[in-house]
């Protein structure tokens, strides 16, 4: 796709919104922007109604600055909190049913590849703990074991945060959650040894406590799914009102819980870490077949 | 009444840090002035949570964002009314 497609008709300009032709005029289409450009250029993201201080809407505003061919992509979602933010992008976003997720993006992705077979077109799942670990697990995990090219990303907020603070299978054990109040009995899921299980091309863990490492890790994901497997992100998003956590202190909490027990790691497969060090590594830019 | 972030464009201006522009949840809410070389808010977008004033004051030791009753702002610079633009001198 080129910026043509997207530019207004000469002499329409004034009917369409403003919103719209700094998109064209300044947004981050065809030239892929970097982290360190935020606040210079108009961002894909228009305004939403999450929650004053979201970690979430923080690292979901870093995926759309970090996605290497945004003109090119589609994000597949599904009930939660994410899909509020999520939905105001300038980018596809297929609302799928709870638990439909990666099947829809399974199909997508194929099908995609079937009708622009010149074109890379980026197919990215982007849904809570909730969306994928508990009601959407089935379909995460076939979707896995098929070794579907898509990019699978958690946004990992420990709790059901959209319809009033239940336990999910990512809450970690003994929480007391509002509607969870003799605490979780269960473990943690550890997604991303699952992952390893299923045969994940690429696994990274991480929280958004460096923009910079965020937006690197999300591109590699992307690009690695393209070529070699399926790859999956698990992000850790605080819900700052379910866990109490003061807006001022929202990062201080995902660097506190970062050096706790959600550092940074990332797996590679080796057919993976061979594509990344000698082909990945080296693109540069938005990426174009 | 709700408080929005404000930026000391002048001590900001003096260190081209950019972080606040990249911790910030909302897009488009902290943007950066090409031509002055300093990060302004849109006032209209800032929700309050006081995480760049964080970020400043601790990660970049520039205690340069304060937060500010939305009543007390002086020509704050909405971005719903002219959209985005590279430099606050062009928005204005």
């Amino acid at each position: 796709m080129s910026l043509e497609t997207i530019k207004v008709s000469p002499g329409f300009e004034k009917y369409l919104p403003k919103e719209y032709q700094d998109l064209v005029d300044d947004g981050p289409f065809v030239k892929q922007r970097k982290v360190s450009e935020m606040g210079s250029f108009k961002e894909a993201i228009e305004e939403h109604p999450m929650c004053a201080g979201c970690a979430m809407t923080l690292f979901i505003r870093l995926t759309y600055v970090a996605l290497p061919s945004l003109e090119n992509s589609v994000i597949v979602g599904t009930a939660g909190c994410g899909r509020l933010a999520i939905s105001q992008g300038a980018v596809p976003f297929i609302y799928g049913n709870y638990g439909d997720t990666n099947a829809v993006a399974s199909g997508l992705k194929r099908g995609l590849d079937i009708r622009f077979p010149n074109q890379e077109k980026d197919v990215v799942v982007m849904a809570g703990d909730g969306g994928l670990a508990d009601i959407g697990f089935h379909a995460v995990m076939h979707s896995w074991f098929r070794n579907e090219k898509f990019t699978t990303i958690m946004l990992d907020n420990e709790v059901y945060g959209n319809t009033g603070g239940q336990e999910s299978g990512m809450t970690q054990k003994g929480t007391v959650m509002k509607m969870a109040p003799l605490g979780k009995k269960g473990e943690k899921m550890d997604m991303i040894a699952l992952a390893k299980t299923s045969g994940v091309a690429y696994i990274a863990r991480v929280a958004p406590t460096n923009p910079t490492r965020v937006a690197n890790t999300i591109r590699k994901a992307v690009l690695i799914a393209r070529e070699v497997g399926p790859t999956y992100i698990q992000a850790y998003t605080s819900c700052n009102i379910e866990y109490a956590i003061p807006t001022p202190l929202v990062m201080d909490d995902a660097r506190e819980v970062e050096a706790d027990r959600y550092g940074f790691t990332e797996y590679f497969t080796d057919e993976a870490k061979s594509y990344w060090d000698n082909t990945g590594r080296k693109i540069k830019g938005t990426v174009k077949k | 009444m709700y408080s929005v972030a404000d930026i000391d464009v002048d001590i900001c201006g003096a260190t081209k840090c950019r972080l606040c522009t990249q911790f910030c949840p909302e897009s488009n809410t902290i943007l950066y002035d090409s031509v002055r070389g300093t990060a302004y808010v849109a006032v209209d977008r800032c929700k309050g949570c006081e995480i760049c004033v964080g970020i400043c004051d601790d990660l970049a030791k520039h205690e340069a964002i304060k937060m500010l009753p939305i009543d007390k702002v002086v020509d704050g610079f909405e971005i719903c009314k002219v959209g985005f633009k590279e430099s606050l001198v062009e928005a204005k």
